[in-house]
C-alpha cells in the first residue's frame, strides 16, 4: 500500500487531466472511425452496383464524411476544455 | 532499407542533441492573439490582431478572384482563366445551392452561399501558406509561419451567426412568423410534445455550435498536428528526429491542403444552403 501511495505522490491532477484528454479524443476517434468506414464502404458498394450514379453519390459521400469526422473534434474540444479549465 | 530506417529512428530517439536546446516548445502559443493595432470603442475591443489581418488578406483575394475570374474580359470561347471561374460557378451552383435551396430562392441566396464557399476556401488555403505574419522576429527579420483565421472560434462563430440569422429571417419572411414557428413543432402524440419541442428549439441552437465548431476544430487540429510533429524535435531536443517528423508533418500538411480545406468550405456552404432552404420550405 505504501508503495502505491508513493507512486501517486506526483502531480495527480495533471495525470488525471491527461488521461481525460486522451480518453476524450480516443473515444471520439473510435466512433468517427467506425462511421467513416461505414460511409466509404457503402459508397464502394453502391458504385460497384450502379457505377453511373458515382457523380451524384460523391456529393452525399463527402457531406456524410465531414459530418461524421466532426465528431472527433467535438470530443477533442470537450477534452481540451476539460484539460484547460479544470 | 527498412532496417536502416528503423536504426536511424532509434538513433534519433537516443541522441539528445544539445544544439537544439530550446526545450520549452508549446504549440498552443502559436494561436495566441496579440493586439497589433489597438482600437477600443466603448467596451468593444476592435483591435487588429493576426486573425484580422489574415481575414483582410482573405477578403481582398476573394474579391480579386471574383473580379479576375468571372467579371473581366469575358469571351464566348473561354480561355483557361475563364474556365476556372466557370468551374467554380458550376460547382457552387449544382453541388451547393441546388442541393439545399428551393428554386424560388436560388436567385436571392446563391450569391451568399457561393461567396461563403469561396471566402472560407481562400481563408483556409491562406492558412497553409507560410507568411511573414507570425509577429515574431529573428534578428530583426520577421519569421514566417502558418496560421489560419478560421482556426479562431470568433471567426467561424461570426460566419455561423450570419447563416443562423438569415435562416430565421427567411423562414419568417416566406412563411410568416406563426406558420414558421409552428413548423418547429413536429407531428407527435400530444403527451410527448413537452419533451420534443424543447429539443427542437435546442436543436436550432445546436446547429450554430456544430456549424462553427466543425470548421474551427478542423483547422485548429490540422495546425496543431503539423506544429506538434515539427515541435517534437524541440520537445525531445534532437535534430536527427527530423528524419521522421518532417515527412509525417508533410503528409499531414498535404492531407489538410488537398482534402480538408476544400471539404470544410464545401460543407459550411452546403449546410448553410440546406438550413436556409429548410426554413423557406419547412414542410420538406
Amino acid at each position: 500500500m505504501s508503495t502505491l501511495l508513493a507512486a501517486t505522490s506526483g502531480d495527480v491532477t495533471k495525470a488525471g487531466k491527461a488521461i481525460g484528454l486522451a480518453l476524450g479524443v480516443g473515444l471520439g476517434a473510435l466512433g468517427a472511425g467506425v462511421g467513416i468506414g461505414n460511409i466509404f464502404g457503402s459508397m464502394i458498394q453502391s458504385v460497384a452496383r450502379q457505377p453511373e450514379l458515382r457523380g451524384e453519390l460523391q456529393g452525399i459521400q463527402w457531406l456524410g464524411f465531414a459530418l461524421t469526422e466532426a465528431v472527433v473534434f467535438y470530443g477533442l474540444l470537450g477534452s481540451i476544455l476539460a484539460y484547460v479549465l479544470v | 532499407m527498412r532496417r536502416l530506417f528503423v536504426a536511424l529512428t532509434l538513433l534519433a530517439l537516443a541522441l539528445p542533441a544539445p544544439a537544439f536546446a530550446r526545450g520549452d516548445f508549446d504549440p498552443t502559443t502559436e494561436f495566441e492573439q496579440h493586439e497589433w493595432v489597438s482600437i477600443h470603442i466603448g467596451g468593444l475591443n476592435l483591435s487588429i490582431t493576426k486573425a484580422v489581418v489574415y481575414l483582410m488578406i482573405g477578403t481582398v483575394i476573394t474579391i480579386l478572384l471574383g473580379i479576375l475570374l468571372m467579371r473581366s474580359r469575358l469571351a464566348l470561347l473561354p480561355d483557361r482563366r475563364q474556365t476556372v471561374g466557370e468551374a467554380i460557378y458550376e460547382v457552387t451552383q449544382t453541388a451547393i445551392a441546388e442541393q439545399g435551396l428551393p428554386s424560388k430562392a436560388i436567385g436571392r441566396w446563391f450569391p451568399y452561399v457561393a461567396s461563403l464557399a469561396l471566402f472560407i476556401w481562400v481563408v483556409n488555403v491562406l492558412g497553409f501558406i507560410p507568411l511573414p505574419l507570425t509577429g515574431e522576429t529573428w534578428h530583426g527579420i520577421p519569421t514566417w509561419g502558418i496560421y489560419a483565421a478560421t482556426s479562431s472560434l470568433s471567426v467561424t462563430l461570426a460566419l455561423a451567426l450570419l447563416t443562423f440569422v438569415f435562416t430565421h429571417f427567411e423562414g419568417i419572411r416566406w412563411n410568416g412568423p406563426v406558420r414558421y414557428f409552428k413548423s418547429w413543432i413536429p407531428e407527435a402524440p400530444k403527451a410527448l410534445l413537452f419533451l420534443i419541442v424543447p429539443l427542437e428549439i435546442l436543436g436550432q441552437f445546436m446547429r450554430l455550435i456544430s456549424l462553427s465548431v466543425r470548421l474551427f476544430a478542423n483547422m485548429l487540429a490540422g495546425h496543431i498536428l503539423i506544429l506538434t510533429f515539427i515541435g517534437l524535435m524541440f520537445i525531445l531536443e534532437s535534430v536527427v528526429l527530423a528524419i521522421v517528423t518532417v515527412p509525417v508533418a508533410t503528409a499531414f500538411y498535404l492531407f489538410e491542403v488537398v482534402i480538408v480545406v476544400t471539404i470544410q468550405a464545401f460543407i459550411f456552404a452546403a449546410l448553410s444552403a440546406i438550413y436556409i432552404g429548410s426554413a423557406i420550405e419547412p414542410e420538406h
